[in-house]
């Protein structure tokens, strides 16, 4: 992989002028992740998913460069008709779209450009082989006191003929004081066996409100890596929901730093499992001062060989009397052969908070399917009726209604 | 309508019911009588399909084997159990159940299901007759629900079915006087020519409300005596160990 991973480098690197400072970024980031590697279970937070293994096993070896020269076509990917939105269309890692046509324009400023990029030191190796080989940098700044009138639809989707590849994208978040975004991730593969790394970051500004709504729904056989950082100032809300569901393996990761007072953040969650598919949530929520907030609600239902991990980290500083943390995951294994981890973690340093979390598992209540089937519904409809109703209360945690209708409609919820 | 031949049941060897035999024609109520752990409850279980018995003997039902139906299908026959312990569903809304149950039971009988507005009548008209609490219907179903709540919403699913035998497991059990009236009328609505009723309680106290045909006093998993209303006044006075 070794070579590979020089080869394409050299490759990327030819393919722009980079500045001097741009030029020792990427070199110091590709010397970074040459050293590390994949993450395997060695790490701790790798410890349920050896990335470094489901790559091996199920893509094999990968190639890194990207030619982002080439245009992508995007005309033939399906657009979510049930609701207007603007858009971000990513074609193997590269932005190929970007409309705000629903929004004012000078309210939105879009900076696409090989810029300054700054990034908190050594998160994991992903985001060094991230920084290493994405495109140009783009930064999406939403102004003072501005509510997009429309959620942001960001499409990730692969070539037809992409396969074995490693695709890396990055796009910066700064919602300035008092704005607010909805965002959605939604995946549109139509190739299989590539490595998909998403990494986003996000200022929040005072008061504004961060809403992001990722969904994997689409069987696919990619394997997929998405990290958000999140830093949130005074006041500020942030939602985020993962509807994990499509992919061969997915690994969602969200830190978010409250670092303003009364500042929030919302990490709730869906895995809806089958064959064999391995996904996983790991979340850390750092309180570091006083009066904030977080809540964290993970659902599973798991069918046949698959695995879901949830690895909820609740971090309280010193500084950060009155935290409020709580965290809660319950899981329905279907078959004796689904895997259901859960890794709750409280680390506090505080003396005045409460904090909480608590995990369950266990299989579908027989006699809760005697009393439904008792009323004519067969095996599978009652089963449908239970599921659904185990994870209506994590589904009614989504704050947007429409987007809420939206996801009830993809796992087939009814009212 | 049901006809139980010498049908016994065991759980784990634990004999329950051993050679128990009944039958219950068209419009007819029987009522069943015995102490804990007569074997009253594994009756209905038997009856609606749940598993876990091991059974021998012939149960039919308007000539159709019983035991060769799903529990489903029994409920599309025109089988209805209200439970005894009826079940809390977290995340179903009332409503959304019943209409989902009728138009399940509706369309395997080959019958048009109702739409949301015709429903909504049904069920407004029924429940104002059980004095059942409207907004109820929009909660999730029995969360949160008192003991006597549960049972009306057992006779409502009952009476919104129609069904053409239902068996009521101590259905008096934790009710009080007004809701065990209120009960007694939803089943006494729907009495008619061909529908027909099996009431398994303790007490005679229902009994007083909802008048049975026949009166059974079920011991150890037998029959041991049968006969008319006036055999639930005579256990209430004498009690299960001197009856014979």
């Amino acid at each position: 992989m070794e070579k590979q991973l020089k080869i394409d480098f050299e490759k990327k690197l030819k393919d722009f002028s980079y500045s001097d400072q741009e030029k020792k970024f990427k070199e110091t980031n590709f010397k970074e992740f040459l050293k590390q590697g994949f993450p395997n279970r060695k790490l701790e937070n790798w410890k349920f998913s050896d990335l470094n293994q489901i790559i091996k096993s199920n893509i094999g070896d990968l190639t890194f460069y990207n030619d982002y020269k080439k245009e992508n076509q995007i005309d033939k990917i399906e657009l979510i008709n049930e609701l207007e939105h603007n858009k971000i269309i990513i074609v193997d890692g590269k932005i190929e779209k970007i409309d705000f046509k629903f929004e004012d324009k000078d309210k939105i400023e879009v900076l696409v450009e090989q810029g300054e990029e700054t990034i908190k030191e050594n998160i994991n190796s992903l985001i060094n082989l991230n920084n290493a080989f994405s495109n140009k940098f783009c930064k999406i700044i939403i102004k003072k006191n501005y509510s997009l009138n429309k959620p942001l639809v960001v499409y990730h989707s692969t070539n037809k003929n992409t396969q074995s590849k490693n695709t890396n994208s990055r796009i910066d978040f700064k919602l300035e004081e008092n704005a607010c975004l909805r965002l959605i991730d939604i995946f549109k593969d139509n190739s299989e066996k590539n490595f998909l790394n998403i990494y986003y970051n996000f200022e929040l500004d005072k008061s504004s409100i961060l809403k992001n709504y990722k969904i994997d729904k689409a069987t696919n056989n990619n394997v997929k890596y998405s990290y958000n950082n999140v830093n949130q100032e005074a006041n500020s809300i942030s939602e985020t929901f993962i509807l994990s569901s499509g992919s061969k393996f997915f690994k969602n990761e969200i830190n978010c730093d409250l670092l303003g007072h009364h500042s929030s953040a919302f990490v709730n969650g869906i895995f809806d499992l089958d064959d064999e598919n391995h996904h996983e949530i790991k979340s850390n929520i750092n309180h570091l001062v006083e009066n904030t907030k977080s809540y964290q609600l993970v659902k599973s239902v798991l069918e046949k060989k698959s695995k879901a991990v949830y690895q909820g980290k609740i971090f309280v500083s010193s500084e950060a009397q009155k935290t409020d943390g709580y965290q809660l995951s319950n899981a329905i294994l279907l078959s004796e052969n689904s895997e259901f981890n859960a890794k709750p973690e409280l680390e506090i340093y505080a003396d005045d908070v409460k904090c909480s979390h608590g995990s369950s598992s266990g299989s579908l209540d027989e006699n809760s399917i005697f009393y439904l089937m008792s009323r004519g519904l067969n095996y599978k409809e009652a089963k449908k009726l239970l599921i659904n109703g185990f994870l209506l209360d994590v589904i009614e945690k989504i704050t947007d209604e429409e987007i809420k209708n939206l996801i009830k409609n993809l796992l087939g919820v009814k009212e | 309508m049901l006809k139980i031949n010498n049908l016994s049941a065991k759980i784990d060897n634990k004999s329950i019911l051993q050679d128990f035999k009944l039958e219950i024609n068209p419009g007819e109520v029987h009522a069943i009588m015995g102490p804990n752990g007569s074997g009253k409850s594994t009756l209905s279980n038997i009856l609606s399909g749940k598993k876990g018995y091991d059974v021998t003997g012939e149960v039919l039902f308007e000539n159709n084997d019983l035991f060769s139906l799903e529990t489903e299908e029994r409920a599309h026959k025109g089988i209805f159990l209200a439970f005894q312990y009826p079940l809390e569903i977290p995340g179903v809304n009332t409503n959304v159940f019943l209409k989902t149950s009728l138009n399940a039971i509706k369309k395997a009988r080959g019958e048009k299901e109702l739409d949301a507005i015709q429903f909504l009548k049904l069920v407004k008209e029924k429940a104002k007759e059980l004095k059942f609490d409207e907004e109820k219907l929009g909660r999730q179903l029995n969360v949160g629900f008192s003991g006597g709540e549960k049972k009306k919403n057992e006779i409502l699913q009952m009476s919104i079915l129609n069904p053409k035998l239902s068996i009521l497991d101590e259905t008096d059990s934790g009710l009080d006087i007004d809701a065990l009236k209120t009960v007694a009328d939803g089943v006494n609505a729907l009495r008619k020519k061909n529908n027909s009723f099996l009431i398994i309680t303790h007490y005679q106290r229902l009994l007083e409300y909802i008048k049975p045909d026949f009166v059974h006093v079920l011991m150890s998993g037998k029959i041991i005596k049968s006969g008319g209303p006036e055999l639930a006044l005579e256990l209430e006075k004498k009690g299960y160990e001197n009856i014979n």
